[in-house]
């Protein structure tokens, strides 16, 4: 791979403009699913670079409000979603039976920057449709009765944790949907990673306030199996954290501030001490108005970021170097690159893009 | 004998009242209007005992995200609405112990105001007027405490807390002055006595001896103006009591929330129970031009355990039907939501509820279009709206008062109180 992703390309832009997009993630190294606003889940498999942008093939059918997560197994065989309809949803990642059905993909409205003088609804344009197979949840979990934004895997795949926006965290048992334990944490749960080695479950919260002050948000580290706080590294954060992601080797750990839009660069992205919180390092020049995602390339040694300025950002975790941005970008008043995700073989970085498209980049197109 | 050895009697209200207007010696002093030319209406007004509690929501409330949802609908977000007691009402989920009391609500969808910016919007919602305007008007409280104030009563009559602005009490004059407490419905610190009654008391009346010595030849309203805020602060020691709240605070704040809004709405209950005829309580942070539905749920984690257990305590103690609670904004908010997951400024469309005081609730007034961003039915101006809080407290909203020798009315011509909400 070309040092720096300098010969870094976007390879597709998949247009899927029913509402902003908010997650995406890599099933494999061939297909990617998105969710949106909606609670739609699209599930498109890539072809070879250079062919023709492909449709979506999958329709997930279920969620009805916004996805705020989604994960997929270490086998590659379920897709997790978590959602603002307070439940936690499996699904069949690779499976392609299920009813046909078609999808309008652009039967959205352009969001425009300020609304006050926007008189109506604009008429949609002709639809675009294509055709899927509509696919219902393997399982589906209640427990959480209110916004669920946390949701992480034990690296043994037998574990999933979920939070959500009343402090509640719930571990449970990927094989049957059990519940295993929960425990409440302090504010509201924006993100939540769990440690490699199972032992430590990381969360980022908030209590979302234009005027929030330093009492409204943490990071805080959670003993897995008694829900003790073991150590708790929000003095040394300011502002609200949106996600908080482990490396693969569990070796690092990364947060990114960025759970409401501001004013400037104050999407700073850091790394911390994965047992104490600790601040190591900070990335800069941090996003312009927030942050919002992260992922650790599988390589090891980059970070990805992405942010409200409509950038995903890649880092370099030696030395904290800002090796280069992905994406037009945009100054003041622009839609979010919502979600990032990489693919297991680090050759592929897909964006969700507020404006209604998945970005796929080649980071490696020779 | 020294004239202080003699204890000054009680400075009562009333006598406040004559003492200012002697102090000013019958000269027109602009900020003190025509007071005595609407004494009978004052009079009318004050035999309803009636008192007016404020809910302000400062930055503009979005009305799709509370009262006048749209579900299915693409302006609707991400809030979802639940039933209520009353066939019909719908509001939003994370309302749930507001929604308990819909019976006791006229819910105004068809607000439709012109002013649509924090500053000028503030100030034409607490007054009906414009800003525009180089009068002096008075908010809508201190209209209240005049026509409702018990002269007898040492508490202030227009209390507010938290971040509602303070646009004053402009031709009214100093008297009704709002009076400030803390964000969480504490008294100021200057108000806590620092010697001992005894010696307050006998301070209080060297000072007046001074001042009204020194008044004598100075015939300025500001010498006015400074007696009567003194007065006020002197009095209001005296009924500090009212507002030490803090063992029955300790069994409330479950319901009510442990927060600074929680604790000012549990305030203005006992402000009501105590008679204070007006108390308007702020709550920060609803201009939600980015990431509107998670700030706004955040707001309606405090706004509705306190909202709710303020209509259930008015209701179990007999208080709601002469207590009228209004709930507004500067303006609400745009249906349509933005490039950055907010809403905007909004004036078309927008919700005001009212309940309490003789309102006819358990009903809709007025209707916004599919999608919100007009109204459909029934628009309610500013001047509408007051009109209509003046008549459910039994004040007059044509009440004519002087600025000079100019007429000035408590609300625009044509303004008309909302006869199907009237009690």
């Amino acid at each position: 791979m070309a040092e720096n992703f300098a010969d870094a390309k976007v390879l597709f832009t998949l247009p899927w403009n029913s509402d902003a997009i908010t997650t995406v993630a890599f099933i494999g190294n061939g297909m990617v699913a998105a969710g949106n606003k909606r609670g739609d889940i699209l599930v498109w498999n890539l072809p070879a670079p250079g062919e023709k942008t492909p449709d979506p093939v999958r329709r997930l059918a279920g969620h009805s409000n916004e996805i705020n997560r989604l994960i997929v197994t270490h086998d590659g065989k379920t897709l997790i979603s978590a959602c603002s309809d307070r439940t936690v949803k499996y699904w069949d990642a690779v499976s392609t039976a299920g009813e046909p059905g078609k999808v309008v993909l652009n039967d959205g409205f352009v969001r425009a920057g300020v609304t006050e003088k926007v008189p109506k609804l604009a008429d949609l344009p002709p639809p675009i449709t294509a055709n899927v197979m509509v696919q219902k949840p393997l399982r589906e979990l209640t427990a959480h009765k209110d916004w669920i934004w946390g949701l992480a895997l034990s690296r043994d795949g037998k574990t999933l944790l979920s939070g959500d926006d009343s402090g509640v965290v719930i571990v449970s048992e990927v094989s049957t949907g059990k519940e295993l334990r929960r425990w409440k944490v302090k504010q509201w749960v924006r993100s939540l990673d769990l440690s490699p080695d199972g032992k430590t479950v990381v969360t980022a919260e908030h209590f979302p306030q234009l005027n929030a002050v330093d009492t409204d948000v943490g990071v805080r580290f959670w003993d897995t199996e008694t829900g003790g706080l073991k150590s708790d590294a929000s003095k040394e954060l300011k502002g609200g954290m949106s996600a908080v992601r482990f490396s693969e080797d569990g070796k690092q750990l990364a947060v990114c501030q960025g759970n409401i839009d501001r004013e400037g660069p104050v999407g700073k992205v850091y790394l911390l001490d994965p047992a104490t919180g600790k601040k190591l390092r900070e990335f800069a020049p941090g996003h312009d108005r927030g942050a919002i995602d992260l992922a650790f390339h599988p390589d090891g040694k980059h970070l990805f970021s992405a942010g409200r300025d409509r950038l995903v950002k890649a880092w370099r975790l030696a030395d904290g170097t800002h090796v280069r941005d992905f994406g037009q970008g945009g100054k003041g008043l622009t839609e979010s690159i919502y979600a990032i995700s990489l693919s297991p073989d680090g050759k592929l970085l897909a964006a969700a893009d507020g404006v209604g498209q998945v970005v796929i980049y080649s980071l490696n197109p020779k | 004998m020294f004239p202080l050895t003699h204890r000054i009697d009680h400075v009562s209200r009333r006598d406040l009242l004559k003492g200012v207007v002697a102090t000013a010696g019958g000269a027109v002093v602009p900020n003190l209007g025509a007071l005595f030319h609407s004494r009978t209406m004052a009079a009318e007004a004050k035999r309803s005992k009636k008192r007016c509690i404020v809910l302000y929501m400062e930055g503009g409330a979005s009305q799709t995200d509370t009262f006048d949802m749209k579900p299915g609908r693409p302006t609707a977000g991400a809030f979802r609405p639940i039933p209520t007691p009353v066939t019909g009402m719908q509001v939003c989920e994370f309302l749930p112990t507001v929604a308990k009391h819909m019976k006791h609500f006229a819910v105004i969808r068809s607000m439709k105001t012109k002013s649509v910016d924090h500053g000028i919007g503030g100030y034409h919602m607490h007054t009906c007027y414009p800003s525009s305007e180089r009068v002096p008007h008075p908010e809508i409280g201190a209209v209240i405490a005049k026509y409702l104030d018990d002269p007898e009563s040492d508490l202030p009559s227009c209390i507010k807390m938290g971040p509602t602005g303070n646009y004053g009490s402009g031709y009214l004059g100093p008297l009704y002055e709002p009076f400030q407490l803390g964000n969480d419905g504490k008294p100021p610190n200057y108000t806590a006595p620092s010697v001992a009654p005894e010696i307050q008391e006998r301070r209080s009346d060297l000072l007046q001896f001074m001042e009204t010595d020194h008044a004598k030849d100075h015939h300025a309203a500001p010498f006015a103006s400074h007696r009567t805020s003194e007065l006020r602060a002197l009095r209001l020691m005296k009924a500090r009591k009212v507002f030490d709240i803090g063992e029955d605070w300790a069994k409330a704040k479950e319901r009510y929330g442990d927060t600074e809004f929680g604790r000012s709405c549990f305030m203005a209950l006992k402000l009501a129970e105590a008679g204070v005829p007006f108390v308007e309580i702020g709550q920060y942070g609803y201009d939600s031009h980015v990431d509107n539905f998670p700030i706004s749920k955040a707001n309606f984690s405090i706004l509705d355990p306190a909202w709710g257990s303020l209509m259930g305590d008015l209701v179990d103690r007999g208080l709601l039907q002469d207590t009228l609670v209004v709930w507004l904004s500067e303006f609400g908010r745009t249906p349509a939501i933005n490039n950055r997951a907010g809403r905007d400024h909004f004036g078309r469309a927008w919700t005001v509820t009212l309940a309490g005081g003789g309102i006819k609730g358990g009903q809709h007034y007025g209707a916004s279009d599919r999608d919100g961003f007009e109204v459909a039915e029934n628009p309610v101006t500013e001047g509408d709206l007051f009109a209509t809080i003046y008549r459910t407290l039994g004040i007059n909203h044509r009440a004519k008062h002087y600025l000079g020798s100019r007429p000035i009315w408590a609300t625009l011509e044509g303004s008309k109180p909302i006869k199907e909400l009237l009690g």
